[in-house]
Formats: C-alpha cells, structure tokens, sequence
C-alpha cells in the first residue's frame, strides 16, 4: 500500500483524473485531516425525450458516489461556490421517492448515495461540472457531525414527541374516515340501480350478501365439491381396482427404494460408514 | 501477498456458487450449492446434494420379477425399512475383515505357529530362581509377595489353537485380535498350582521365555506384554507383523494349562486358593475363622481351561446363519461407540456372543433372523433382564454337584454361567457397568421403537464418549490413594482375591458409596474403564498406581437438583444412627414444618448453578468420610464453563435468577395490560417475544438505575440522553412484549390507515399506562416502552388480520388473492411465529432446567467467534432446543456443560446440506408429516437457505434462517466447532484440571484483512468480553434505585451503530465480524469479487473510483479512502485502523 501511495503522490497534479464517459470527477475528503479521497462522478441531469422527472432539465447537477458522511446541508454549501443552490436531495438509488411520515417511515441509515442538486440558474451546473476539489465535507467554520457525536445527536433525535405524532396520525384518519365515509356513499348510492346497459352491480353490502370474490373462497369451495365426489366414489371394488392398487403400492416401495440407495451412495462418498 | 490460509477458507467463494460442505467433512471438498435459482437449474445436478428421485412410468410399472418380490417382502419382514437394509448391508461391508487380508492373517498365523513349537526348552529350576532368563526380558507379572513353592521348565506347547472370533468369521475392523491359546506341556505343572498364584507364575515365565526368543525374530515387527482380558495375573504376549502389515493385525498369545488339569470343583466361587498365611504372612486369626473365598481368582483360573470349548459352542451355534454372525457384528459396534468394550471389566464382543448363544438356546432369537433382528433382540433382553439380581446360565444340566446362581451372586455383581455351569462370564464386569450397558440398550430399544428416520446412524455411527454422555465427570487422580480408601473400606479379602490390584477392588464399594449418597440426584453412575496397559518385554509391567485415571460420569436426574436437603429418618427411629453413621458431621437433628424433628443434610447452595453442582459437594464429602480420599485427589468437573455466562461480578449464578426475575415482572406487567381500563378495544393476548422471556438471553438483564449525573435530561419528554464527555452509558435493551388486540368491524381496512389506528394504540395504551399505574412510558408509532421495577418492556400493539391485509392482492378481474410479501411475513413473523417460538422454548424451559445454560453458551460461542451477526438469536435457540428434544443417541443433558459439548458436536456433524434440522416442539409433528416434510425439502432444496430448521409452527420456509447465515459463515461456524470439540473435551478430560477453558471461545483474528480496534469507553458492554477486563468505565448505573425515574438511554451501543453504518456503506465491498458481547475488534473481510474491475455502471458506484486499465475506463473500490472511511465513520470509537494484508492491491 505504501508503493502505491508513493506512487499517486508522484503522479502528475495537472494529470486529469479519469472519469467515466458524461461525467466529470470531483475528489472529495471529510476534512483536512484525510490523504486519499472519494470521487463524486457528476453530469448534467437529463432524461429521454418525453420522460418526465422531478427535477427540472438543465438546472440539475446528478452526482454519484456520495460518500455517508456527506448531508445535503454540506452538499448544498459545497456547491454553492458554482452558483445559487435552490435544492439538494439525496437518495439511494436512481429511482424517484416520494416524502414520508417522519414516524411510520423513518430514514434509513445512509449508505453511498445518489444525488439531485438543483441550481437556480443554469450556469450553476456548467461551474459545477468544472469544479477541481478536493472538496472538504466537514470544516472548522461547518463541522459535520460523525462518530459518536452524530450517534448521540442522532439518539436526542429519535426520542419520540407523542403530541406530533398524535397530530399526525389525527389529520391522516380524518382524511381517511372522510374518504371512506364518501366510497360508501357512492356505493349507496349505486346499489340496486342499473347501469346504462340495464346490469346492476351486486356488492356484499346488499340486502342478500354473496360470497366475497376472493381466491380463498373459491377454493373452498372448489374443495367442497371435491370431497362431495370422493365420498361417492368406490374404492377397490372392482378387479382392475385391486390390481391397480397393488401395482401403486410396488411403485411406492420401488421409489422409495431409489431414493434410499441414492441416499446409501452419497453416505457411501461421504465415507459415513466408518464408523470409528 | 502471502494470503491468511483460514481467511482464503471463510472467503471460500464469496459470490461465486456457494459451497456448503457436507457437515464432518471439514474443508476443501467439492459439493456445490448455487446460491442463486438460476445457476442450479442451469447446472447440472451438484455432487454430494440429494436429489429427488425421478423413475419413469414404465419403469415404476414394470411387472416385477420373483426375485424382486422376495426381497420387497424379506425387507418388509425382516428389517425396519429398505433404508435401514442397506445401511446395516454397507456397515458390515466396511467393518468384515476381506478375504485378502485374511489370507495374508493367516499366512502369518503359519509362520508364528512354526516358530512358536521350536522354542528351545530349559532345564527344571525353583519358581524363584529366575536366574535363568536372559537379560533382555522381564517377568510380565508383579511377583507379590515372591516367595513361592515350585519348579519351572520350559518345553514348546503341545498345542497351538486359535481361539476367538477370528476363526468364527465376527472379528470387526479395525484393531483385528487373533487369540490363539497355548496348551502347556503337562510335566511343567504340578499338583496343587491352583495354590497361591503358582500357575500364574508359570504362565508368567512361560511367556517370558517365550518372549524372549520371539523378541529376536526378524519376522515380528512389534513383540510386547499385555493382559488378558485386563487381568493383571494373567500377562499375555502381543505379536505383530514386521512392514507395512504390522497395523493389519495383532496375535495374542495365551498360555493354557493342558485339559482336565485343574478339578473343578476346587475352583468354585465359595472356595479359597489363595492363603492368607502365604499372601498376608500371617496366619489367619487364631479364632478359627475360615479363610475368605477368592472367586475371581477361581474364574481366571477356570478362564483358561475352557477356551477351546467356548470357541466349539459359538462355532456350533453361530454358524447357524450368517444373520447371528451379522448380529455379532453389530453388536461389536454398538458396544464400540459407547466405549463399553474396551478396558478392564469391559462388556466384551465375547459376551455379547454368548449372549447371543444364550438367547438362542432360550429361543429368543432364531436363526432365520436378520443381524438388524438379532441385534434387537439382544438389545430387548439387556434393556429388559437385570443380570446382577437374575442371573442367567447357558448350563442345561441339573446335576446336583453344581453350585446355585446363588452362590455366584454373593461372589459376583453380575452373573452369566457358561455351559459348564461353573464359570462366570462375566466376574469382571462391575454391576454399574452392566448398569450402563442396560441404560445404553434401554435408550437403544427406545430410539428403535420410535421409528426415528436415521436410528441406524444415531445407533450405530455416532460415538458417545465419556464426557459427551455424562452430565458431570469426575476424575479421581492419582490411583494410589485407592489403596489407602482400600484400607479405610476394610478391603483386605477383596485384595487377596484380586491379587493386590487395589483398583478394581475398591471401584465396587466406591460406586454403591457414591451411588447411595447422590440417591435422588443421580440417574446413572459409570465408571471409565481403566485402559489395558501394553509395554515391551524388556520392561517390567506398570505399577498399578500408573494405569491411568479413574473417571466417574454422573447422569443426573433434574428433578432431584432443585433440593438441598438430604432428608433422613426421624430422630428416634433405630435407622438415625445409620444415617448419622453415612454422612458423619454433615447430619443435623433439624426440626420441619410438620412437627417432625428427623436426622438431615442440608447443602449450601443457593442459585440454580450452585444447586446443580451439589453432587460436587456430597461426592468429596463422602470419599473424605468414608473412602479417606481428600478432595485434592477429587477433580470435579461439572461447572467449568459456567464462568462464561456468569454476569457482571457474578460468581454464584449462571444468571437463571436474574432471567426469572425479570420473567416475574413480565407477568406483572401483562396483568396490568389485561386490567387496563379506558382501552377501546380489549386486549385479546399478551405474548413475550424476547429472548429474556424465553430464558435464553446471553446475560439477563438487570434492574436500572440510571444515576442522574450521568446523562442529560431531556425532561420535556422525560427521557435521559447520553454525554459526549461521559463514557458510554449501561447498555438497555428493552424487551418486546406482544400485546394482540380483539378483532372489530372498527379496524380500517386499508394498511396505512392500519398502521396509523395502532399507532394510536400505542400512544392511548402510553397513557393509560401512566394514568393508572404511574409507569413511565414513551410512545412512538410502532410500540410503546415501559419502565417497570428497572426493567423496560417494548410493547408493540398488533392487529391479527394485518398481516392478511398487507397480503392482499386485486387481480385485475377483481379477485382478490392472498400473496406472500416481505412486509407481511416480517410481521407475520415478529407477531405470530415469534411469541409462539417464545412460548414453547419458555415450556421447555420448565421442563429442562438446564435448556437455559445451554442455548446461552451456545449462543456465547458462537458469538465469541464474530458469528453472531449471522445467525439470528431464534435460530440458534432452535438448534439448542433440538438437543433436548431429540437427544438420541444420548439422553437429555442436565448440565451447561454437556449440551454445549452436544452443541458442538451436532454444529460440526449435521449435514445441513441434505438434511431438515427437526425441532419437534411439543411433539407436535407426527412421524408421518416428518417423512412428508423431508421429502418436501429434497424438493425444494435450492430454493431453501442452507440451513433449514423445522418446527410444528413453520414447516417449509425455516422463517429463522431465511436472511442468514450464509453458506460460507455457516461453513466457517463447522469448522470452528469441529475444532473447537476435541480441544474442549480433551480439557475437560485432563484429570489435571481443566487449564484456560476460555481458549475455544477466543476468535482465530489472523484470518481478517483489516481490524477495527474499538475504544473501551464506548463499548457499554465491555465487561461480557470473553476475557473480562479487570477494569472497566462506570457506566452510570447506582447499586441503590435513585430518585431519576426518566426513561433510560435505550439501545445505545456505538459499536452496533457502527456497524450498520459499515454495513450500509460498504456491505457489498466487505463482511464485517464483531462480537457484541464485549468484542473490541472488528474484523472485516474484503470480497474478493467485488474487487474484480468492472466495467462502469450508474447503480454501482459506491466507493469505487475510475481508474485506466491498460486504455480501458473500469472502476475499483477506492481502498485507501474506504479505510479512512473507517475512522471518520467511528470518530471517537474508533482506536486504530490496522490493514493486514496486501491482498486488495488492484
């Protein structure tokens, strides 16, 4: 590891670091402190045609490989120096997330992650895709939190606030009761009425439940019928029956006969047979 | 660049096929299980993996030959199942001696038997004149005392036979023994050699002589002493070939007086032929008392004139059908496996072949009968017929001249007549060790019965040594003071008789003391067999002070653990001073509850461990008392490895109190959940899913008191947080408690709107909680903390139908269908199967007391070893719990000890690959949905993790291992306990003491590539480390409750943090290990695929950096940051970062 070292510290600085196709590289280190350090690979965001995003075209900077540590408040002040930033966000994969409750769906633990930085201006994307680095995640004047420092932030932070979430959880089954309270009143008020065609729609709420439309009930009853007929059927009765019967049972022992001695050869090769 | 071996092993195939190894086979085999669906269905059936049997129609409905029928039905009849046919058929094959070698056997035979009959002779000298032997050989007998009347010359044997189970055809492999006998001229004997040892000291310079010129053949690879069947009277001569086939055999020359010498009636268990005026030098006391009878020495004695005529009637009667010998033969295996046969007093092969004579002269067994039936048969009799009160004989004879089996049983603890009707088969056998053969045939005809799929293998393969089968051993060390218990026990008839060998004088007496003083305590007793010594002619043969160690192994009875007292009689009663005789000082007049004032011993004990460790204490006391042997001398081994789970500064509990206490509070808590008031909706079951609620957590909680000092109070939410200038607080883990509540037509419909109705729950049930029984509580959505008595429970309210909800699915014609998803076998799992699983280990607790220590060093090792992570806490509880729900071949273990050695052995035995682990809790599977689930598993093999336990609750998805381990982490845990066994027994087998037990658990650390070294002050469980630190940080906690009644800083544990943030981070760059019992290292192992270039992916970016290749873009971890990535992850945790090998360098 120490020849490698060498070796890089030997290497040209005005040496363009390599980067994928699209993308530009940025070094990036926690602090000072760090001597090797992550790249963000960084490309202007942009979809096919007729696809829709979140984010709006050309004023978004995509970056990949954003290591842990890194928030989006650092993101977001890190690169502030290319131009005005309206909104970082980050995220695990490539797919789009929608915003949750803070309580029934709380952050997961952040891995290397993905991230979309929106500039108020165009340009800021330009300035970013030009950026040299290294960047630093935590300085002295923005200290970033890790180790046992974030650990306990972030225990003060999980300690629940009941009022908020009772709050919470208040405004979502009003929306809910309502919601429902307006399904069931639509369904009143089908009931019993034909539609343009003249069919009426029959639901269990009716006067005359039927079976619920599920797969478990169609198979009970399926099962029904099943054991109506069994019960009906004849069992060696006559004389092919027998013969039948018998011939299973030997079928059954020939099986289980291979099986055993399929079983016996791979004791065999797995010398289970010593027995001390 | 020198990659770790052991590291390159665990790495094994990170990524590529995983390999499972076949469970014993250890390492570096082939036998490949693809780890995704797609590669096994791509490739071709792996080797060492059963695959479901695939038989054409025609070939399943063929007309079947006669040949075939006959052998379909001889199956039917004459074993349990085909299965069990050709496993006994493949057994015999591996264990017959083939006809090559026999040829070779015998080739040799001629040549011994050649040399043997031109032994030169020598003229007559006095017995003690042994002025004649040459010097390169010794008298293989201790001349004790050496005076004796007689002549001695040598002439060659006027006969050499071979005796014993070689001619018969049931010698077993390995360690073949060809006995042949050599009849004695008669001109060297005399009248009245019976006397005094005289023909014993014939024998002796018989085979000095002997020795003497066959030690100078070039043809013997090997000539040295032994004894005959252990006797040490009786020294016999061992030859074996010179080269390559010196292992192949060993002939064992026995002298034998020529036929009809000895009167048989002078040699009858009542008479005496060894006189106490020659042995003593005295005469006996004046008073005209007869001398006592020397039975033993009469039988060996009678042992060597009846060799031939034994070998005629097993000839005779074994060659009957092949099926006897078969049996023979598998009874030589079974006696083997549990170590019955071998030693002094041993329950020979030639025992269990008269045996068989026996029961075919009784018609028990016949002779059309298979060698599975005769081995049955011979196992129902010793498991039904207690030979030490009934014996048996094999006389048919009533002549009146005989003496009665009552003779032999005053002479004898165990007896069996041979045909003659007055020699005792079985005059070495101790009565404990037929006791141990019983109980071994009793739990054999027991498995048999149960129709148990791999009884063969749990009855013929599986070795059960000492130390595996028995609760607690002791070692007694060294032998001579036996001599002195000998003295103190008035043994001094026992001693004439046996010749001086103070050893076997005293194991009778010491046994019935031991026995009698354990009572209610003790199943069984045995005793280890003292090895038969060998040692070269030139020498003079071992002391008997230096013919090993004498081990006892206790079986112990659970139920009678729990008490500490030895109840005696009453006071009054004439049977108080046999008692008060029995245990000496440690009986007190006590006065009971019921009036009663009684004789009784009561021991020190006061925790569970100490209880069962009370056979420590009556053991030492009564060998003291009675046997004068002091407790130095005594090497109990019973608790050693209770140290490993014993808590904090805790030496009196292996924590089974703590874990009992909180299990009380529990219930006081689910009384109040019951009784709460105000609920909506009543509460429909109250279920514990925590291992403290199953007893099985490593180090049970104890109350909290958190000093208030310590942390910082958030006192609006009544909570305490930790401080960056403190060290890390008192690890708290709140245990989870399900609370079900009723169904109702008020529950939504809808899973998000679910989720929020319960987390109403939770906040109502925080309330009232506080309101009605002022606990502190903290609610959050998905459960609700209490603070009861110091201890925290996790409430979690659950919905029985939300798991159905999640599971719904509306195909597009409008049916609704139920599919699995991972969000609703979670739940299922943590609020069905996981109370259940709680439940039913909380049974079995109640039924083995020791299930506890068990499943928690089980899981202590396992973690010990960096493994925990792997396994899921459940997982592991299981395979403890199948230890005592399917113990066969032994019976459940009643110590910590033993089911951790049983644990071991079963981790690196069980073939995971091709096997289903059953746990039949509550007896719940029948043996007929077994036989449906195994074949359901071949099935699905692949589909399945690589390790599948099976409970009545969860018979096909093995909930518990579905996300761990892998094949490779479950690969290394093999070999480390195949490791980790031997070494552990050999200590616990050293009667020296048991040296550093902690060994085993310490990880192998050189296997890693990089360590994480973790700073103490922020490991708030430091002190559970394996090698408990002397010091350690205060972590907070008040020995007295404080007046802070906050909430305690909940599962705070930096190093778990820590790690999930590695995992997270770096999960597909590396495995991370740490002990979470204490570990200050973590070990982190790259994967060497993910350290392949690849080409540049999006999704794939993730600590890696682009690098040009040879003109080529391809991207590789950026190991250099990634370590520093380390350090800035754990600020503050971290200590150092030490890389260890150079394996990464791309």
């Amino acid at each position: 590891m120490v020849a490698r070292r060498r070796k890089r510290a030997a290497r040209d600085p005005e040496d363009r670091i390599p980067s994928p196709p699209g993308y530009a590289a940025i070094p990036i280190k926690f602090s000072e402190k760090q001597q090797a350090s992550h790249y963000l690979y960084v490309r202007a965001h942009g979809v096919r045609q007729g696809a829709k995003s979140t984010w709006p075209q050309k004023r978004t900077l995509f970056v990949l490989n954003v290591p842990p540590y890194c928030t989006e408040e650092s993101l977001s002040r890190l690169q502030s120096t290319c131009g005005l930033v309206q909104s970082v966000e980050l995220q695990e994969k490539l797919e789009l997330a929608e915003s949750r409750s803070k309580f029934f769906h709380p952050k997961p633990v952040p891995g290397f992650q993905v991230a979309y930085v929106v500039f108020q201006k165009p340009s800021g994307v330009s300035a970013a895709l030009a950026l040299k680095g290294p960047l630093l995640v935590s300085t002295e004047s923005h200290p970033v939190k890790s180790g046992i420092h974030k650990w306990i932030s972030d225990y003060a932070d999980s300690v629940p606030d009941p009022e908020a979430l009772r709050k919470e959880v208040d405004t979502f089954m009003e929306a809910y009761d309502q919601k429902i309270a307006e399904e069931e009143a639509k369904a009143k008020e089908e009931e019993g009425v034909p539609d343009e065609e003249g069919w009426v729609k029959v639901t269990r709420r009716g006067r005359r439940p039927v079976l619920p439309r599920t797969e478990a009930a169609s198979l009970r009853v399926l099962e029904r019928e099943r054991r109506k007929r069994t019960r009906k059927e004849l069992l060696n009765f006559y004389a092919w029956q027998h013969r039948e019967s018998k011939m299973e049972h030997l079928a059954q022992l020939r099986k289980k006969f291979e099986e055993d001695k399929q079983r016996i050869e791979l004791l065999r090769a797995q010398r289970k047979f010593r027995p001390y | 660049m020198g990659p770790a071996p052991a590291g390159e092993q665990l790495r094994g195939a990170t990524g590529e096929p995983e390999v499972m190894e076949p469970a014993l086979e250890g390492t570096g085999k082939e036998g490949k299980k693809a780890s995704s669906r797609k590669r096994t269905l791509a490739e071709p059936p792996a080797k060492g993996l059963l695959q479901p049997v695939k038989l054409s129609r025609a070939e399943l409905y063929k007309e079947p030959t006669n040949e075939e029928l006959n052998r379909l039905r001889e199956t039917e009849i004459l074993f349990h199942s085909s299965l069990l046919r050709l496993q006994v058929e493949e057994l015999l094959k591996e264990v017959r001696l083939s006809e090559k070698k026999k040829d070779r056997i015998d080739a040799f035979l001629r040549e011994v038997n050649q040399r043997v009959v031109r032994v030169p002779s020598v003229p007559e000298t006095e017995l003690t004149d042994q002025a004649w032997l040459p010097a390169g050989v010794r008298v293989p007998l201790h001349q004790v005392p050496y005076a004796v009347k007689g002549c001695f010359r040598f002439l060659p044997p006027t006969q050499v036979t071979v005796v014993g189970s070689y001619l018969l055809g049931t010698c077993i492999r390995p360690d073949i023994n060809v006995d042949v006998a050599l009849t004695m001229p008669r001109e060297i004997l005399q009248d009245k050699d019976g006397l005094n040892q005289r023909y014993f000291r014939k024998r002796a310079l018989y085979l000095a002589h002997l020795a003497h010129h066959l030690g100078q053949d070039p043809l013997f690879g090997s000539v040295c002493f032994s004894y005959t069947n252990g006797c040490h009277l009786k020294p016999s001569l061992l030859l074996r070939p010179r080269g390559k086939d010196e292992r192949l055999v060993t002939v064992r020359l026995h002298p034998c007086p020529p036929p009809d010498f000895f009167r048989p009636c002078r040699l009858l268990p009542t008479k005496n032929n060894v006189r106490s005026a020659w042995y003593r030098g005295q005469s006996p006391a004046g008073d005209g008392s007869p001398e006592p009878p020397t039975p033993r020495y009469n039988t060996w004695v009678l042992q060597d004139t009846v060799l031939e005529s034994h070998l005629q009637l097993l000839s005779t009667v074994l060659s009957l059908a092949q099926g006897l010998k078969d049996g023979v033969a598998l009874l030589k295996v079974w006696l083997r496996q549990r170590e019955l046969d071998k030693g002094q007093g041993g329950f020979t092969g030639f025992l269990v072949s008269m045996l068989v004579v026996f029961l075919v002269s009784t018609r028990k067994i016949h002779t059309t009968m298979s060698g599975y039936q005769v081995l049955r048969s011979v196992l129902q009799f010793l498991a039904t017929a207690d030979l030490t009160v009934n014996g048996i004989s094999l006389c048919l004879s009533s002549d009146p001249s005989l003496p009665a089996l009552a003779d032999f049983h005053q002479a004898f603890s165990v007896v069996f007549l041979d045909s003659s009707g007055r020699l005792n088969l079985c005059a070495d056998v101790t009565a404990s060790t037929y006791h141990q053969v019983q109980h071994e045939a009793r739990l054999s005809m027991m498995l048999l019965d149960s129709r148990a799929d791999d009884g063969f293998h749990l009855l013929l393969m599986t070795p059960k040594p000492m130390i595996r089968a028995f609760d607690h051993v002791l070692h007694l060390r060294p032998l001579s003071r036996l001599q002195a218990a000998c003295h103190r026990l008035k043994l001094w008839p026992e001693l004439q008789d046996n010749g001086g060998d103070y050893v076997s004088a005293a194991l009778g007496p010491l046994t019935t003391l031991l026995e009698q003083g354990l009572g209610a305590r003790l199943n069984l007793l045995a005793h280890s067999r003292l090895p038969v010594p060998e040692w070269d002619i030139s020498q003079d043969p071992p002391k008997h002070k230096d013919s090993g160690t004498l081990t006892l192994g206790l079986l112990l009875r659970p139920e009678g653990l729990t008490s500490v007292l030895e109840l005696g009689p009453e006071a009054d009663q004439p049977e108080a001073a046999k008692f008060r005789q029995f245990w000496g000082s440690r009986s007190e007049l006590r006065r009971f509850q019921d009036g009663a004032i009684r004789e009784a011993v009561v021991w020190e004990a006061a925790s569970m461990s100490q209880k069962r460790l009370i056979p420590h204490q009556v053991v030492t006391h009564l060998l003291a008392l009675h046997a004068d042997i002091p407790e130095t001398c005594v090497h109990y081994v019973g608790g050693p490895l209770d140290a490993l789970i014993q808590g904090l500064k805790e030496t009196s509990s292996t924590g089974e109190e703590a874990l009992v206490a909180a299990v009380r509070c529990y219930d006081d808590l689910s009384r109040l959940l019951w009784g709460l008031e105000g609920l909506p909706l009543t509460v429909s079951a109250v279920q514990g899913a925590h291992p403290v609620l199953r007893y099985t957590e490593v180090f049970p909680p104890t109350p909290v008191r958190p000093a208030s000092s310590f942390y910082e109070p958030l006192r609006e939410r009544s909570s305490l947080l930790p401080r960056l200038d403190k060290p890390c607080p008192a690890y708290v883990e709140p245990m989870t408690v399900v609370c079900h509540l009723e169904g109702s037509g008020q529950w939504p419909q809808d899973a998000e709107a679910v989720q929020r109705v319960r987390a109403a729950f939770q906040l109502r049930l925080a309330e009232l909680l506080t309101q009605q029984h002022g606990l502190q509580c903290c609610a959050t959505a998905t459960h609700t903390d209490v603070l009861k008595d110091g201890f925290v429970f996790r409430i979690r309210v659950a919905y029985q139908r939300e798991p159905q909800i999640l599971k719904e699915v509306q195909s597009p014609e409008g049916m609704i269908s139920l599919r699995d998803t991972a969000a609703s076998l979670r739940l299922e799992r943590d609020t069905r199967q996981l109370p259940l699983l709680t439940s039913a280990l909380h049974g079995l607790q109640q039924q083995h007391p020791a299930f506890s220590g068990v499943a928690r060093l089980a899981k202590r090792w396992v973690r010990a070893q960096l493994l925990g992570e792997g396994f899921a806490d459940e997982s592991l509880d299981l395979v403890a719990a199948a230890l005592f729900l399917h113990p066969e071949p032994f019976t459940p273990p009643s110590s910590p000890q033993v089911g951790f050695l049983r644990f071991l052995f079963l981790v690196s035995t069980f073939d995971w690959k091709n096997n289903p682990l059953f746990v039949n809790l509550n007896n719940e599977l029948t043996v007929e949905e077994q036989v449906e689930i195994r074949s359901g598993f071949l099935a699905a093999r692949a589909q399945l993790p690589v390790m599948v336990i099976v409970t009545p609750q969860d018979r096909r998805n093995s909930v518990w291992t579905q996300d761990g381990p892998s094949a490779q982490i479950l690969q290394q845990l093999v070999v480390l306990a195949a490791e980790a066994l031997p070494m552990l027994e050999k200590q616990l087998m050293d009667p020296r003491g048991p040296g550093d037990i902690r060994t085993v658990f310490r990880p192998p650390l050189d296997i890693y590539d990089v360590l994480i070294r973790l700073s103490p002050r922020h490991i708030p469980r430091h002190r559970q480390a394996v090698d408990s630190p002397a010091a350690s940080f205060c972590r907070g906690l008040l020995s007295q409750p404080g007046p802070s009644s906050l909430m305690p800083v909940l599962g705070y544990d930096p190093p778990q943090l820590y790690l999930t943030q590695l995992r997270e981070a770096f999960g597909d760059l590396a495995l991370f290990f740490y002990d979470q019992h204490g570990g200050e290292v973590i070990g982190v192992l790259w994967k060497p695929t993910s350290f392949q270039p690849q080409p540049f992916k999006a999704s794939s970016t993730k600590g890696r950096m682009v690098m040009s290749r040879g003109g080529e873009l391809v991207m590789v971890p950026n190991v250099e940051a990634i370590l520093e990535d380390f350090a800035v992850l754990g600020e503050g945790l971290v200590q150092t970062v030490e890389a260890r090998s150079e394996r990464w360098t791309v």
